[in-house]
């Protein structure tokens, strides 16, 4: 076992054992396949475990960019080959993947929809030593079809360009071909490790589940929903200690920061809230935060949580101490920690990393919530932003998330949506450049 | 709505202090406010969490297949999340109703039973129902898990409409089995050790407790009914189905926890981490010291052996074939834990570094006195004495944010079907043991895990049982407790460790906590239930 180095080790082995997974998802078109699988895979590469998608149909797109309906006629036996060929493709690459690149999660994003297909799927995974999970959704329910076929499909790259009314109808089609030949996994399917979703999870058949990456990722699963809502991020007001340049500590909030707390609700109401939206506030149990939403509170009656996962990341030995301090006293960390940062371990403290799994739990009651306003600490923030926004870890420690900015982030089928709303309240710049000691500057003077 | 209230403000007011330690019991020497429980994530003056309402969940399913199990591990995950739960055996009640030494009418669960079996049945399930309200109105109970066969489809509908009218949730659990190995494994362990079954040979002793079941209970239906929120365990977990229709929070965590939990008689070791080199420091991180490489090596050996003997017990027991499950390690990434687990690793064990399990963060009490705290602190000093297990001195960690940060060890100990040896600081190893033995969340800081015993739990059907293995040969002063303990509990002032100056610096370093309470016995987080033999 190789021994960690002060400050900057790294968890060998931390995810679950060795076991490397191929979600295959299953279903007719327009039943939210895509979104699932972009989804999980956004939660499994922000967790760290290296995750990605395959996606048949961008395979298909490179021979067929623009296919009619008939492509996809079961009967059209050249539609049929160039279709298995692109399968052919995926399949080989993901493997590929898996040997070359340490892969742990793959997520086959196709319809999948035989049963012959699956069989073929899961010999090939069982050959390479790759567990397979297959994830099915069905959905019966029109209206969400209709929509889905509306939002997503009419901006799919196989029908860019084309009379939306047109395609909306050739899409039908194809998915009256896809059901011409599809099967549903059956019960000569018992032994594949499976989760059904049923409209939108209100029936899940989860079978035979083997380890516990699966079972999170089942758990996942489940607790999205579509209904629409936003996230509104901001850190507390300006501190004392950002006052004076010093990370970590439970100090009080400034004057400016206090006036900030004061202009939250407005700042609220500015960025939109929609009628009888009931909000949930959720701080850390550090000062700073809690003084923050302390107005907020008073003035709108939401409810209030204090979690303490959504405290600062523990700087250890260094906290309260300037970056200057830093850089004196512990040169070799302070360079070790601009080399790596999100996997630098203050000596006694923590690393983005450990923060990341720490806001697990955090992230799963997001996803299940529908509108919450977090008042966290700039690194929690970044965290939580790069879930959100996909931002790779090596960037997301270095984000800038400027002081007294509210952040709203609206969550789409393909994406977030992102507007920050300034309070026009002076503070300084927390913001730190790689290679810099620079004391907080004031803001919007900035240097960086 | 609940006002919410910090934990501090719930953690400081003495009438939130439990009383007893004993699950069952417990609830009813509750006081009216709500006291925390291990891992909950927040506090409410009702003692319920917010964002979920009031549950009954209704257990569906034979006799023989593992209703009880479940509700008793549910109950155990439940609580442990600060969720005020209450098992609630139909069972008991008709015991109770029925006068001793007379039997149920034979058409007690037929359809068409007679009308004084029809009262007798509405009488007994109303008894429970009404303790089932009162827990719920009166005792802020949170979820009441309803353990009874539930056969028929009409039975549970009115049950959920019944509840429905006092603004409770329903949630219903079957747990359907058409594995014969299953029920009669469950027969087995659980349901012929009645006194009924003394002396007959265990084939037949199962043969006729489940021809018993069949006459009794001729008619079960499986739950269909896509109008009531259920959850269906097929054959212990090899499938889930899922019928959401208005799941919560709670609904959703049950549903994650029951795929990961499972029946395999899998024992869990708990040892502590070496002694290091700069112990009294939580920030330096260091090495093992020469002590502590050489408890390293004696409690590798000292493990190994205690399995190698196990192993050769059940072979003399006739067990030829007997192969104790693979032993796999965790440890915390913090040095001390990953370097005690070395040789282990030298001789081809796995072992698993997990960030969420590095020990209770002292905050300022770092590297302080009992006397130095007391002397600075007296006003943290003083809210700590009344709640050891929420109370947080400055920038440090409670026991109950520990909890908190190992929730997702505490699910991959139930899905982890090999035997684990779980390696780590004395604090993450009360909590641990906490939830596997259902501590009382206020018993929880003041566990001892003295360094020369491995504690052993090993699973049984309605409880776990803890033993201890003794590490021969280790020098004393390592034993009790070493200068890396944290000073936090601080024990009531005039308190006399009866370990004082054994082996640590003048400035009464001794773990103060030893001693503060007796050594406790393994705890049942449920009554023995006595089972039905129907």
């Amino acid at each position: 076992m190789p021994l960690p180095l002060p400050g900057i080790y790294l968890p060998v082995n931390e995810q679950s054992d060795t076991s490397k997974i191929c979600v295959v998802m299953v279903g007719l078109p327009a039943r939210g396949k895509s979104l699932i699988a972009g989804k999980a895979m956004r939660y499994l590469g922000w967790v760290g475990i290296p995750a990605r998608v395959f996606n048949v149909g961008n395979y298909r797109r490179s021979n067929t960019p623009q296919p009619q309906a008939t492509f996809f006629d079961p009967h059209n036996e050249e539609g049929e080959r160039m279709r298995r060929a692109a399968a052919q493709a995926a399949m080989t690459d993901m493997l590929q993947w898996f040997k070359k690149d340490q892969g742990v999660v793959s997520i086959l994003d196709a319809t999948n929809s035989t049963k012959e297909r699956r069989k073929w799927i899961a010999q090939e995974c069982a050959a390479a030593g790759i567990e397979t999970l297959f994830v099915e959704s069905i959905c019966d329910d029109e209206d969400l079809i209709t929509n889905n076929i509306l939002e997503v499909k009419t901006t799919s790259p196989d029908y860019k360009g084309q009379d939306p009314e047109l395609a909306v109808s050739d899409f039908r089609k194809r998915i009256g071909n896809y059901q011409k030949v599809y099967e549903t996994i059956g019960e000569d399917e018992k032994s594949y490790p499976y989760v059904k979703l049923i409209n939108v999870g209100s029936t899940v058949i989860i079978n035979q589940i083997k380890d516990y990456l699966s079972s999170r990722l089942v758990y996942y699963i489940q607790n999205l929903h579509i209904k629409p809502r936003s996230i509104w991020l901001s850190r507390h007001g300006e501190s004392q200690y950002n006052l004076t340049g010093r990370i970590g500590g439970d100090s009080s909030i400034s004057e400016r920061g206090e006036a900030y707390a004061r202009a939250l609700p407005e700042l609220m109401r500015k960025s939109g809230i929609p009628e009888n939206t009931k909000i949930v506030i959720w701080t850390s149990t550090l000062r700073r935060t809690i003084q923050t939403a302390r107005h907020l509170k008073a003035d709108t009656g939401f409810e209030k949580l204090e979690w303490k996962a959504l405290d600062e990341l523990d700087s250890g030995v260094c906290d309260g101490l300037t970056y200057q301090e830093i850089s004196e006293q512990y040169p070799e960390d302070f360079k070790a920690r601009d080399d790596d940062k999100y996997n630098y371990r203050y000596r006694g403290g923590e690393s983005y990393r450990d923060v990341v799994i720490r806001l697990e739990p955090i992230i799963m009651e997001l996803e299940r919530s529908e509108n919450v306003i977090i008042v966290t600490h700039q690194a929690v923030l970044r965290c939580i932003y790069a879930y959100f926004m996909n931002i790779p870890q090596e960037n997301s420690p270095w984000m800038e998330v400027p002081l007294h900015t509210l952040i709203k982030l609206t969550p789409g089928a393909y994406g977030t949506d992102e507007k920050r709303f300034k309070a026009d309240i002076p503070a300084v710049s927390t913001w730190r450049g790689k290679g810099t000691s620079a004391t907080h500057q004031e803001f919007p003077a900035g240097g960086h | 709505m609940d006002t919410l209230l910090t934990a501090e403000i719930v953690a400081s007011s003495p009438q939130f202090r439990r009383k007893s330690s004993i699950f069952v019991d417990a609830i009813h020497d509750l006081p009216e406010k709500a006291d925390l429980a291990p891992a909950q994530l927040y506090s409410t003056e009702s003692g319920r969490l917010f964002h979920s309402g009031r549950i009954v969940i209704i257990t569906v399913g034979l006799p023989a297949r593992g209703k009880t199990h479940i509700s008793v591990a549910l109950a155990r995950y439940l609580r442990w999340l600060g969720v005020k739960t209450r098992i609630f055996h139909l069972g008991d009640y008709r015991r109770a109703t029925i006068p001793f030494g007379e039997d149920m009418p034979d058409d007690y669960f037929y359809v068409n039973a007679t009308a004084s079996s029809v009262l007798l049945r509405q009488k007994i399930v109303r008894k429970c129902r009404e303790d089932i309200y009162h827990f719920l109105n009166h005792e802020n109970g949170q979820i009441a898990i309803y353990d009874a066969v539930n056969p028929l489809a009409s039975g549970r509908r009115s049950l959920a409409k019944e509840f429905a009218k006092h603004d409770i949730e329903t949630l219903f659990i079957e747990s359907w089995c058409d594995d014969e190995r299953i029920i009669e494994a469950n027969v087995r362990s659980v349901k012929i050790s009645s006194p009924d079954y003394v002396s007959w040979k265990p084939e037949d002793a199962v043969k006729h407790y489940l021809n018993r079941i069949s006459a009794r209970i001729p008619q079960f239906q499986t739950m269909e009914e896509k109008d009531l929120n259920y959850i269906k365990m097929i054959n212990a977990g090899e499938r889930l189905i899922v019928n959401n229709r208005s799941f919560g929070y709670l609904s959703n965590r049950i549903v994650f926890y029951l795929l990961n939990l499972h029946i395999k008689n899998r024992r869990t070791y708990f040892a502590r981490a070496g002694v290091s080199l700069d112990a009294a420091s939580y920030k330096a991180d260091a090495s093992l010291s020469e002590q502590g490489e050489d408890y390293a090596q004696k409690m590798t050996e000292c493990l190994l052996a205690h399995r190698e003997a196990e192993k050769e017990t059940m072979v003399a027991r006739g067990d030829v074939n007997y192969e104790p499950r693979p032993l796999k390690v965790w440890t915390s990434t913090r040095r001390r834990t990953v370097e005690t687990a070395k040789y282990l690793h030298e001789k081809g064990y796995t072992v698993r570094q997990r960030s969420q399990m590095s020990q209770l963060n002292p905050g300022v009490c770092e590297k302080m006195s009992e006397r130095r705290i007391r002397a600075e602190f007296p006003d943290e000093v003083a809210k700590h004495e009344l709640d050891p297990y929420h109370h947080r001195y400055p920038r440090a960690e409670s026991y109950h944010d520990l909890a908190v940060r190992l929730e997702p060890i505490i699910l991959e100990l139930e899905r982890e079907q090999n035997d684990l040896l779980i390696i780590a600081h004395e604090s993450v190893l009360r909590v641990l043991y906490g939830y596997l033995m259902a501590c009382n969340a206020a018993d929880i800081p003041f566990l001892e895990f003295p360094r020369d015993e491995i504690i052993e739990i090993i699973p049984e059907s309605y409880q776990n049982e803890a033993q201890r293995i003794h590490i021969p040969n280790l020098p004393e002063e390592i034993i009790p407790a070493s200068p890396e303990d944290l000073k936090i509990p601080v024990p009531p002032s005039g308190f006399v460790s009866p370990i004082q100056g054994l082996g640590s610096p003048a400035d009464g370093l001794a773990t103060p906590q030893s001693g503060l309470r007796t050594p406790r016995e393994p705890e049942r987080i449920s009554q023995q239930h006595v089972e039905d033999v129907v």
